[in-house]
This record gives C-alpha cells, structure tokens and sequence, in this order.
C-alpha cells in the first residue's frame, strides 16, 4: 500500500478539518466523513453567567458570525423574560441580519467558490483564489468585495465599530438607525443590486457549462430546514420550523423553535466530539437534512419580494420538487442577498427604525429560552435555562454548519467515488471535494470555538483501517 | 488596479484574537491599550480575526503592525516583518496578514512597511484570565508599538 504524508504545520488549535475516506474491500469509495475537532467547553463556561451577558459573549464564540451568534441569543434572553420586543427593536435586529446575509454570502461566492468555477477545478491553489480572480476578472473581483463591504457597512451602522457591548441585548437593542446611516446605505444599494444582477447572470452561464458538478456535487435526496413566515414565506430571522423532503412536500410545520428537541435528534460520531443533528421522527439513517441558502429556498413558497420572486421561480424549477444539488448552493446565495436587498430598501425608507423605543424591560419571567435565527450558513438555535436570579444553569448551541454535516459527509463520498482513481488522493479529487465543502460555506471556527487557522486534512482508509494516503492542505 | 488612497495614517495597529479563550486575546488587548493613548497618527483596531475589509486600512496606512499570540516555544514578543501573499484558505472568512497585505496591493495599490509583532502564549482555554508569560508579553509588545509610533515619521 502507498504512503503518501505531507508535514503539517504546527498551529496552537486543537485540530484540523478533518476528511476520512473509507475504502471497501473491492477498493470503492463506501463512505466519508468531514468533521472538525470540537474544542468543548463553551456551553459549560457560561453556566453560573447572567443570561443578558450572553449576547456579548457569544458573540466571541466566532469571529465570522458574531451578528448572528447575538440576534439568537438576544432572542432566548427575551425568552426568558417573555417579552414582545418593540416594533423598531424587531425590524433593526432584521436589518442588521439583512446585512450578515449580503457579506457572507458576497465573500461565500466572490471569494471562496467563484475562483473555482471562473479558473476552473484543475488550477493550481496558489492560482485559483481570489487574488487569481483578481487578475482575470479585476472588475468582478472589485465588484464582490464592495457587495460585502456593503453588508459590513450596515452592520457596522447598527452594531457599532466596537466589538463590543453587545448591540442586540434581551429586550431589544441599544440604538437605533441614524438619518446618515439611512443615507449611506440608501446611496449604495443601486450598486449592490448591480454586482448582484452581473452575478447572477453569470451564473446562470456557469450553470450552462457545469452540469456535471450540479450532478456531482452533493446531489441526492434530503430533508431541508428552515424558518418560514406564518403563510410559508422566506423567513431569515421570526417565524417558525418547517421540514420538507425531496420530493417538496411539507412534512412538519410551523414548529416552534422552542420545541426544536421534539424533532431534533443529535447523532454521536465515534470518531469526533462533534454530533450531528437528524430529523428525529425518521432516524439518523434517513433524518439528514439540510439547511442553508439552498434548504430556505426549498422550504418557502414565496420571498415577498419581486425580483427574488422571480430569482425563486427559476430556481425551484431546476428541481423535481425541492432542488437537491449542493452546487446549487451558490444559486441560492445569489438570490438571498437580492432578496435582502429589497427588504433593505424598504427598511431605509422607514422611520421608525430611527426611533427611540427600542427595548422592553421585564424580570425573569421563564427558566427556560429558546432564540432561533437564520445564520447565513442556516439555522441557528441559542437554548438556555437560567434559575430565579437569571444565571445560566444549563447552555445548548446548535450551529447551521452542525446541522449540515450528515449532508457534507455525503457530499464528499459521492465526490470521492466519481473522481476516485484507486488509494491515492490525487489534486484533481482533492480540488473538486473542497468545492464540495465549499458549497456548503461551513464556518469551523462555529463547529469549534477555535482560535487561529484551520488546515484540511484528507486521507483514505482502507478496510481494516490502516491509511492509504494523507494530504494536508494549510 | 484602483488608484492609491492617501496615506493619512501614520501607524496603524491590529491586534485580533479571541477574547474568551484566555491568551488568544493578547492582540485585541494590545490593540485596546494603544488605542487609549490616543497617540497622534495612530490608529490601533481590536478585532476577533483578520477581514478583507482591513485591507482598506492598510492602504491608507504608512506603516501597520498585526498583533496576535503565538503558542510554541517562543517566551518572549517578536517582531518579523511581513510581506504580501496568498494564503487563502478551503473554507474560512477570515484572512491572515499576508493575504489582507495582497488585497491592499491588488485593489488598492498600496502595501506600507508592515511587521507582525507575536506575543507568546500558552493558554487558550475559554476564559478571560491570561497567564503570567502572556500578561508580562502584553507589556513589552506596548512598550516596543510606543517605541515605534515614537520613531515613526509624522
């Protein structure tokens, strides 16, 4: 058997990104796993803290997705008081979400997925990245990192420079939207729009030209979770659960994020700390589901919004019921950040988030909350019990990229199989199974509270264990 | 390739690092001690990881110094100048220096003179308490920035 291991670097976290992929006897891809080394301990360093510190704190527990970390948070602390939060409270808290959804989807596909389609699978790393895209589509390249600038604009707008306080707390939030910050975002929003529109039309031609990968790349029959307004609308930070399969038809609805338990199971990984979520009525075996841009879209009927509308009609006609091929992930991207532009122009023509009624005030009113939030990467649930004096007894967090790891495993099994050329992992194999992580944009440092860098780790195991070849990838 | 911004910054400093895993947030707190100076010309952000938006500073800056904690076997701060590169990852948002100093080059058209100052650390653990190594460090890497935002020409 042939050995093939790259020297790692050292890195002060407690791991890396880890692929594991399992040979059979007959020398054929029978299944992967991606997961993450899970640093524990967040949820039991919080216990004995008041609930309202929350929302500042875990907000440190990423440095990507801090806005989202404090909406749902700030939404179990109102939980716990069982408050309604003010009108302007609620749509500040969403524009702020709006603008977490623009950045991290533009950097998700301008950045991280778009070298690989635009330069093509089989270009060298050191070649096909960003600074690649840089050089052969400068205006494209430019274009995306203005789209998120834009994002980080509003949210910078509404949460501040500082990271911290916390601007969203329990109740509602600390300030409201300034007539210049209305200006400024106002101002940007046709540019936005314009990078958005040259985006999705380029896409569609990627689409063209890619239907192998729509094929490939993490195609196959799944549940999709997401929030949805009372009439089965897009829904990004309110509303309620709904599941629905494969085949589009709804299964489970309007739950309560409170109650997520009742349909959320959580499987163990032998080989990980690291647990995977599952629809609990089904089992672990056929309960993956996703969530996500793609699992949003598949689960709503409608945005509320026209272009998106029409953006959505399209999309959901590349499937059979739901659209099941994680490429199609990037799609969904797209179509989220123009959906939450036109919620924003409609936020920046509204006076009443430049309001002075923004948080309500009560007392401990329930030992237990639950805030649930649409992350860009999907659903994510903050859950919280507390005694009388409002200290944490007991914290569970369940990330969106958790949530997507049955999916990712599947995804990088179905990669591996196609491009598999017997035990060695070869580049073009390896290229095309980070596209297909990439797909699903997973935050690590969420999945592991982790400080620092995250390299990848693939090998290839054979039957009995032993491992094949092992390429690290910093 | 953008016109160069002005330099109109004479120092810029960013610390990042997370500040609930105990040593890790050496940087931020580097970065909050210089900022309270208010010293002229300086600018000092705080942040939990490095961004593409940080390359705009860096481009109107005239000299950058990244502060963050370093575990192995270093005991002592040290300072190594760093130049532009890719070292884009898999599957992460956040950027690390070498790659913000490329997109300032790339979009922007300005890469300043720019050094990565490392405190050591042995601690990274959730909490908020720093050990005695890096609490020491912390205090040597604002004594070597004061120095440098001193030599710094206005």
């Amino acid at each position: 058997m042939s050995k093939r291991i790259v020297i790692e670097p050292v890195t002060r976290i407690e791991g890396h990104a880890k692929i594991s992929i399992f040979l059979d006897d007959s020398g054929q891809v029978s299944n992967a796993e991606f997961h993450v080394v899970e640093f524990r301990g967040f949820e039991k360093f919080c216990e004995g803290r008041p609930y309202s510190e929350m929302p500042g704190i875990t907000q440190r527990i990423c440095g990507i997705c801090p806005v989202s970390h404090m909406l749902a948070s700030a939404k179990a602390g109102d939980a716990i008081m069982a408050v309604d939060i003010p009108a302007a409270a609620d749509k500040l808290r969403r524009l702020i979400n709006l603008g977490q959804l623009v950045q991290s989807h533009a950097l998700s596909f301008f950045h991280l997925s778009a070298p690989d389609f635009l330069l093509g699978w089989d270009t060298p790393p050191a070649q096909r990245n960003v600074f690649g895209l840089i050089a052969s589509h400068t205006d494209l390249a430019r274009a995306g990192i203005r789209l998120r600038q834009f994002g980080q604009e509003i949210i910078q707008e509404l949460g501040g420079k500082k990271i911290h306080p916390a601007w969203a707390v329990p109740g509602g939030v600390r300030s409201a939207l300034t007539k210049e910050g209305t200006q400024k975002i106002g101002a940007w929003l046709s540019e936005a729009y314009d990078t958005t529109f040259l985006a999705l039309d380029l896409f569609k031609q990627v689409l063209t030209s890619h239907q192998r990968e729509v094929q490939l790349y993490g195609n196959f029959p799944s549940l999709f979770m997401g929030l949805v307004t009372p009439d089965g609308g897009w829904e990004h930070h309110g509303g309620k659960l709904r599941f629905t399969d494969s085949s589009g038809s709804i299964i489970s609805d309007q739950i309560d994020p409170e109650d997520y338990l009742n349909v959320i199971g959580e499987k163990v990984q032998n080989s990980s700390y690291l647990k995977s979520p599952y629809y609990q009525p089904l089992g672990p075996q056929d309960g993956l589901y996703r969530v996500g841009p793609l699992a949003r879209l598949n689960v709503c009927s409608h945005i509320g919004t026209p272009q998106a509308d029409e953006e959505l009609k399209l999309f959901k006609a590349l499937g059979r019921g739901s659209v099941t091929s994680s490429f199609l992930y990037h799609y969904a991207r797209l179509i989220e950040i123009l959906a939450s532009l036109e919620a924003i122009e409609r936020y920046v023509g509204d006076d009443e988030l430049l309001g002075e009624d923004l948080c309500a005030d009560a007392g401990i009113n329930s030992l237990r909350g639950v805030g649930a939030s649409e992350a860009p990467r999907g659903t994510l649930f903050h859950d919280y019990a507390v005694d009388r004096n409002g200290l944490l007894t007991k914290v569970n967090l369940i990330v969106a990229t958790g949530q997507n790891n049955l999916a990712m495993n599947r995804t990088v099994a179905q990669i591996a199989r196609h491009f598999a050329r017997g035990p060695e992992i070869t580049e073009p194999m390896l290229n095309r199974i980070e596209h297909g992580i990439r797909c699903y944009d997973p935050c690590l440092s969420c999945s592991t509270h982790a400080a620092g860098r995250m390299a990848l780790d693939v090998r290839m195991i054979a039957p009995d264990g032993a491992v094949l070849d092992r390429v690290v990838r910093d | 390739m953008s016109s160069p911004p002005p330099t109109v910054t004479k120092l810029l400093v960013i610390g990042y690092g997370n500040t609930v895993r105990q040593d890790d947030q050496a940087g931020p707190l580097v970065a909050e001690r210089i900022e309270a100076l208010a010293l002229p010309g300086v600018i000092a952000l705080a942040c939990p990881q490095l961004s593409p938006e940080h390359a705009e500073a860096v481009a109107q800056a005239r000299a950058v110094v990244f502060v963050d904690a370093q575990a192995g076997t270093a005991s002592k701060v040290c300072l190594q100048r760093v130049l532009p590169g890719d070292s884009t990852h898999v599957t992460t948002h956040a950027a690390d220096p070498r790659t913000v100093l490329a997109l300032a080059r790339d979009i922007y058209g300005h890469v300043p003179p720019t050094w990565l100052l490392t405190i050591p650390a042995e601690r990274f653990g959730f909490g908020t308490d720093l050990s005695p190594l890096t609490q020491h460090a912390v205090e040597v890497a604002v004594e070597r920035l004061l120095e440098m935002a001193q030599a710094a020409p206005a």
